[in-house]
């Protein structure tokens, strides 16, 4: 299958019904960060990926703020990372950290313009791995 | 156990996973590696993810960006989805503001602009909520009720099969969010405010959008027109490299074009 993509209203596609079971990790991969005053945006990234597949998907990014990325995948066993990279590439976060199927990076911009987050399926007891992005903002 | 067994047990958890299980990430990537259609679309941002940077280099004058009226609807859909944007980006401002009152207003505009293009039931209780919050005054919460309303508008039209009049209502946002970012910067020019507007991969996003629209109908609205002929001007005046500085006379050009825009797209007179 090929790669997919999806900036969207993820309940909008019920064909990615497990993209929506994704999010729901993603968005409790973001838990700790609500409680420090991020703001969780409702927009979200989906999709699948084979083992060893990534995904580069894209962010408008502003100088001045701080943002956690969230990644979750509803497939038990699966390990997923996520990294965030500059416009030109290079690594940009501040933090990150990987637990199974969620994980989270953390990025203060050094410059206002694109960043991208990098998604892996390092290991996934499945063919495809459904994943889900949420970010929040402070 | 020990009280040592305890640290290192607990210096271990504090060992990032990433590093253990030899995930540590490449300081640099070549991004053209990846395919460009997953590079090309852009989850396009709140205008309080500017206003929140804005409210960190000063005060800005929030109710001095209020529009007193939100315009006037022409039963266009084009223009009706363009406003539903902007109106949605107004509240973002009311919530800035503080302003229970205009937060409110603003609630049951989208409410009434959402039924005119029959995504009415998407935002009901969205609609309700905010009112309540405003009336609470719990600002973070009215801020994600209308990220809520964003997001369940444009799920609502794709739903119907509206994904291109989904995309103006982002762009409707944008325009009015950028009008108010480019109107605080010129009441106080900073470097630090003007890069807000280094956005070149979300004009282009929108530009290869308006570009391809697959109803063609659509594509010759008047309003999309200017909207695709506006952002082309804009997209020069923003800087092409990173760390571009972005001067004065263009910010104030930037909220000219802005501001004649979404003046635009509230006329009473906007052709049908």
């Amino acid at each position: 299958m090929k790669k997919v993509f999806l900036v969207l209203a993820l309940a909008a596609l019920p064909v990615y019904a497990y993209v929506n079971d994704a999010l729901s990790f993603a968005h409790e991969a973001a838990i700790p960060y609500v409680k420090k005053g991020f703001s969780i945006r409702e927009d979200a990234w989906g999709g699948d990926l084979g083992v060893k597949d990534q995904q580069a998907v894209t962010a408008q990014l502003f100088k001045g703020n701080d943002y956690w990325f969230c990644l979750g995948t509803e497939v038990r066993g699966a390990v997923v990372t996520l990294h965030i990279y500059d416009s030109k590439g290079k690594l940009a976060e501040a933090e990150a950290w990987q637990k199974g199927r969620l994980a989270g990076a953390r990025v203060s911009p050094s410059m206002t313009g694109t960043y991208y987050a990098i998604i892996t399926v390092e290991k996934s007891p499945e063919e495809r791995t459904g994943w889900a992005v949420v970010y929040g903002y402070k | 156990m020990t009280k040592n067994n305890l640290l290192i047990l607990a210096l271990l958890l504090l060992v990032p996973l990433s590093v253990c299980c030899g995930q540590t990430p490449p300081e640099s990537i070549d991004l053209s590696k990846f395919p460009a259609a997953e590079v090309e679309a852009v989850v396009v941002p709140v205008p309080s993810e500017i206003f929140s940077v804005l409210d960190k280099l000063g005060s800005p004058n929030w109710r001095g960006e209020l529009r007193e009226s939100f315009g006037k609807n022409t039963g266009n859909r084009a223009q009706v989805a363009l406003r539903l944007g902007t109106v949605i980006a107004e509240g973002f401002i009311a919530v800035e503001a503080e302003d229970p009152l205009k937060v409110q207003e603003i609630g049951r505009e989208v409410l009434a602009l959402a039924e005119a293009i029959n995504v009415r039931k998407a935002v009901i209780a969205r609609s309700k909520s905010i009112t309540e919050k405003a009336d609470a005054k719990d600002w973070r919460a009215v801020r994600k009720e209308f990220d809520g309303a964003l997001h369940d508008v444009r799920g609502a039209m794709r739903e119907l099969g509206d994904d291109e009049l989904a995309q103006l209502v982002s762009i409707g946002g944008w325009l009015r969010g950028t009008e108010v970012l480019t109107s605080i910067v010129s009441k106080n020019y900073s470097s630090a405010g003007a890069e807000l507007l280094f956005q070149p991969h979300l004009l282009d996003y929108f530009t290869s959008k308006l570009d391809s629209l697959k109803n063609t109908r659509l594509g010759k609205e008047e309003l999309v027109v200017r909207i695709r002929k506006t952002i082309a001007g804009i997209r020069p005046l923003i800087g092409k490299d990173d760390g571009s500085k972005i001067s004065a006379d263009s910010v104030q050009r930037i909220n000219k074009m802005t501001g004649e825009m979404v003046a635009a797209i509230g006329a009473k007179e906007a052709r049908q």
